[in-house]
């Protein structure tokens, strides 16, 4: 069984945000970049179906700052091949050309399950998984929670509001949307990963150029303005109600009673 | 003239047999010995031969003179006796056969007649005498008394090791006595009054006149014989093999700063898995390890009911390696996460050990090899990423960490832009923590105002790897300290100083800086004692003064705090735990990023404001570490003794009297 984790880095938002000159974009000179944490997820699942069932992870990362760390974070894990996009990935690239990307070099893989995580907080119109899905023609299925392998069938458990939880199975192989891992992603020690640095190998691989066709246009960027505070609307439930749909009336967003 | 007859009534054969026996004792003994030193050789290399004067000193000390056993009395008194008492009574038959068997039998001559031989009889009888005292009370202590700290939950077996020891002690001297007092029976010499007590037991037996009582004494002089013989022969096999474990444990304990920790080669893996992991001298701490059980009375994990005893850490871990099919891991049936993970580090345990365990090089090495595992607290291990990822435990930006100094003006100076002749180096918690906030920028004011010149290394300062170290986190404290020494190597100052214990522990004993360290209560002593630092109001509190275990117990820095307090006018009332014995806060060896261990009876901070809320007078109570201000004023309030007693960092009260108007 083969399992690729494609990741992204995306922006680290304990440090602060600048918006750049030019108003659309983040402004990158201060800006760093973390592994997207769904992806972390998303890595850990991968380790738990091959403790479980055996086979091979391979991690693939763009080159960008940090890469280099999740790799070799990756490999002290116990990851068999790590492969890092080689192309220019500094000014930010939307989810439609990295997804194309991905289809290339993961198609050539042969994978089983392809995990990524679900979303990640810079994904502007849609997630990588879903359309990394149709390039490979392949099944997606978003929001897992976990997983169980077994005769090259695949059982994803899905957690919805309210505790319900689904469980499909799917034919491989597919994507998936990992929200999170059965448990929390491990910490490895230190000392692991520089030994890692030592032995492992990270593969580079050339993307060429980015196709971002389809994609949103971004027009501007801007913080958000905390503008009146909140209207807290007290009293017995029937109040309440009868108190929001006047307030909703109020704004013409119900039609008026009649 | 007084002569000592040694072999008096003794047949020859019975003589030769007792040298045949010596011999048969000391092949067995060899063997015993051998054989537990082939066990220390399995275990990793560690070099300890350096210094050999000061190691011979501390054996004198340590081994001979027992300063540290003598600390507690009963049972200081108690193993003194005994063991004066034994080895007095050891050499003393030594020196009779040498007497009888070498000197009169080749050179023709006796050294125990006339004077000398009344005062040899006299003082043999009176130390026997001691050794039962002492036998005494180790009987009422261990088996009336019955402290907590003696039981042998972890193995059981233990308590017939126990009794033998202490039994065959007893017959000892007691068929000592015996034999002496059927001598003095039969031969009755004039110079009999010089043993007292051998003189009372014959008058038990002089009615039973000859030769039922030579009959007696042969019998009971073989008896003694043998006994003897068996003793020695059982030392290196029972729990009296300490005669030797503990004299090499004390030799071979490192001068090291206390706390220094092993060290794994890069190429292992991390800790200690399996036995064989554990150096030589980890392995010797094991065997040396008497059972005394004053490491669990102070430790304070053990006291707040965590599943931590390192007294049994110690005896399960000496069981194991000679426990047959003893390859497998340690982590799990020989000691539990739990176990390792309720240490705080605190150093206690081997502060009161008679003998030098150095429990922290064990329990740390074992915790290197579960984290590596993953079996650790998952706040932990989440906390370990942050500080990797952003240098600081909080997971805050670097470039957020002299946030506090917003306003200060003049800005603190920046060291790696121009020179200071002290290099504050902050911290985490006083860096970051919001309920610090005032108190560092107070102790910038009272340096300011003392005309210290210094300056910080503002984002270029990482959390210093202290307690991630002690986690068992080595790989990250290494990558922490080089980053610590880049930045601190690129700047020119003359000093380091630093409020926390913590760092001021790891920046002084194991980053190998060539500039001094200094705590700021050492700063602070060095500036009132000098009229550098001014103050304007001498305070008038009544204070009790906690001693942080990295300030107090690793380096020795009890005095300043101190003084610096009875400088500024406070009266210094001490706690019943104080100095060398202070009680631990809870918060030392990564377990302030660890969840809260249900089931646990009072935290050890909790514990800590009680003693402090209960000493006289007092209302401050005052406190020299950073992570101490955080974890004392949660207990006040989790204790409710928020009325009562307030917590303060000194540097507050110095703060106070330079700028007058003490608030009451
Ligand atoms: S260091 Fe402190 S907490 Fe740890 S075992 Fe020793 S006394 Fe207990
Ligand atoms: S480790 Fe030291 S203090 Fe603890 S029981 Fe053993 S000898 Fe006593």
């Amino acid at each position: 069984m083969h399992i690729v984790v494609p990741i992204k880095l995306a922006p680290d938002l304990v440090e602060d945000l600048e918006i750049d000159a030019g108003g659309a974009a983040l402004d990158r000179t201060f800006l760093r970049l973390i592994i997207n944490e769904f992806d972390d997820h998303a890595i850990e699942q991968a380790f738990l179906l091959k403790e479980r069932g055996g086979g091979q992870v391979t991690i693939v990362a763009p080159d960008l700052e940090g890469a280099d760390d999740v790799l070799y974070t990756a490999a002290a894990k116990g990851a068999d091949r790590l492969i890092k996009l080689i192309g220019d990935f500094s000014a930010g690239v939307n989810c439609h050309a990295l997804a194309r990307t991905l289809a290339k070099v993961i198609g050539d893989l042969h994978p089983d399950l392809v995990l990524t995580g679900v979303q990640a907080h810079d994904d502007l119109d849609g997630a990588v998984g879903p359309l990394l899905a149709e390039h490979l023609g392949m099944p997606y299925l978003g929001y897992v929670a976990g997983l169980t392998v077994s005769d090259g069938k695949c059982m994803a458990r899905k957690e919805y509001p309210g505790g319900l939880v689904a469980e499909m199975d799917v034919a491989l192989p597919a994507v998936f949307g990992i929200q999170a891992a059965e448990k929390p992603p491990r910490y490895v020690v230190t000392s692991l990963i520089t030994q890692a640095m030592k032995s492992a190998t990270i593969e580079e691989i050339e993307t060429g150029e980015f196709d971002s066709g389809g994609a949103a246009a971004v027009e501007r960027m801007s913080r958000l303005e905390a503008t009146t505070h909140a209207e807290m609307i007290e009293g017995s439930t029937d109040q309440v109600a009868d108190k929001l749909v006047a307030v909703l009336r109020e704004r013409g967003l119900l039609a008026p009673r009649g | 003239m007084p002569i000592r007859e040694t072999f008096w009534n003794i047949p020859h054969w019975a003589e030769l047999v007792q040298y045949v026996l010596m011999v048969l004792t000391m092949l067995v003994f060899t063997y015993g010995v051998f054989r537990r030193i082939r066990r220390w050789r399995q275990g990793r290399p560690e070099r300890r031969t350096d210094r050999l004067g000061a190691r011979l000193g501390s054996v004198v000390v340590h081994a001979v003179g027992q300063v540290r056993t003598a600390r507690e009395a009963y049972a200081g008194i108690m193993h003194l006796a005994i063991f004066w008492g034994m080895i007095a009574l050891l050499m003393g038959t030594a020196l009779a056969t040498v007497d009888w068997d070498v000197t009169r039998l080749f050179f023709g001559f006796q050294f125990l007649t006339g004077g000398v031989y009344v005062v040899y009889e006299l003082v043999l009888d009176v130390l026997g005498l001691l050794v039962l005292i002492g036998l005494t009370m180790a009987i009422v202590r261990r088996y009336m008394l019955r402290p907590a700290r003696l039981g042998n939950a972890p193995r059981p077996i233990l308590a017939w090791d126990d009794a033998y020891v202490l039994v065959m002690l007893m017959l000892i001297a007691l068929s000592g006595y015996l034999v002496e007092g059927l001598r003095i029976a039969v031969v009755q010499p004039e110079w009999a009054r010089w043993s007292p007590v051998g003189r009372m037991v014959a008058g038990w037996f002089i009615a039973l006149g000859d030769p039922t009582n030579r009959n007696l004494h042969i019998a009971l002089w073989s008896s003694h014989a043998v006994i003897a013989f068996t003793f020695i022969a059982s030392i290196p096999f029972t729990k009296l093999f300490h005669l030797i474990a503990a004299p090499a444990n004390i030799f071979f304990r490192s001068l090291q700063p206390g706390g220094t920790l092993t060290v794994t080669p890069a190429d292992r893996e991390p800790g200690v898995k399996v036995w064989r992991d554990f150096t030589w001298k980890e392995i010797l701490d094991f065997e040396a390890c008497v059972r005394c059980g004053r490491c669990q009375d102070v430790c304070p994990a053990y006291s707040s009911g965590l599943p931590l005893s390192p007294r049994d850490v110690m005896i399960k871990l000496d069981a194991h390696i000679w426990a047959r099919g003893n390859g497998h891991a340690l982590a799990g049936d020989v000691i539990t996460p739990d176990e390792l993970w309720a240490c705080t580090t605190c150093r206690a345990c081997s502060q009161a050990c008679p003998v030098f365990v150095d429990h922290l090089a064990s329990i740390v090495d074992l915790r290197r090899s579960l984290l590596a595992q993953q079996k650790a607290d998952a706040r932990l291990m989440d906390t370990l990423g942050t500080v990797r990822r952003y240098g600081n435990s909080f997971g805050k930006s670097d470039r957020q960490r002299a946030l506090w100094t917003q306003g200060l003006e003049p800005r603190i100076k920046d060291i790696r832009k121009e020179p200071a002749h002290t290099l504050w180096f902050v911290g985490d918690y006083a860096s970051y923590s919001p309920t610090l906030l005032e108190i560092t920028r107070a102790t910038a004011r009272v340096f300011r105002h003392a005309g210290m010149d210094f300056g910080l290394l503002y984002e270029a300062e990482r959390n210093v790897g202290n307690d991630v170290r002690r986690v068992g986190e080595e790989g990250l404290y290494e990558l922490l300290a080089m980053k610590n020494k880049a930045a601190l190597d690129k700047c020119d100052y003359a000093e380091i100083v630093t409020t926390d214990p913590h760092t001021y522990n790891a920046l002084k004993n194991e980053y190998g800086l060539t500039r001094p360290v200094y705590h700021y209560t050492e700063v602070l002593e060095r500036l009132l004692a000098s009229g550098q630092l001014s103050l304007i109001d001498r305070s008038t509190h009544v204070v009790t003064y906690h001693d942080p275990c990295y300030l107090g117990r690793y380096n020795g820095v009890y005095d300043a705090p101190r003084r610096v307090l009875e400088a500024i006018g406070c009266r210094v009332v001490e706690m019943p735990r104080h100095r060398e014995c202070g009680l631990c806060c809870g918060a030392g060896g990564g377990r302030i990023w660890m969840q809260e261990t249900p089931g646990a009876k009072e935290r050890p901070a909790e514990s800590r404001v009680r003693e402090a809320a209960a000493v006289p007078d007092v209302g401050i109570l005052v406190v020299s570490c950073p992570k101490d201000l955080v974890m004392f004023q949660d207990a006040l309030k989790t204790t409710g003794l928020e009325g009562k007693i307030v917590v303060k960092d000194l540097i507050e009260l110095v703060d106070e009297a330079i700028q007058g108007g003490t608030p009451q």
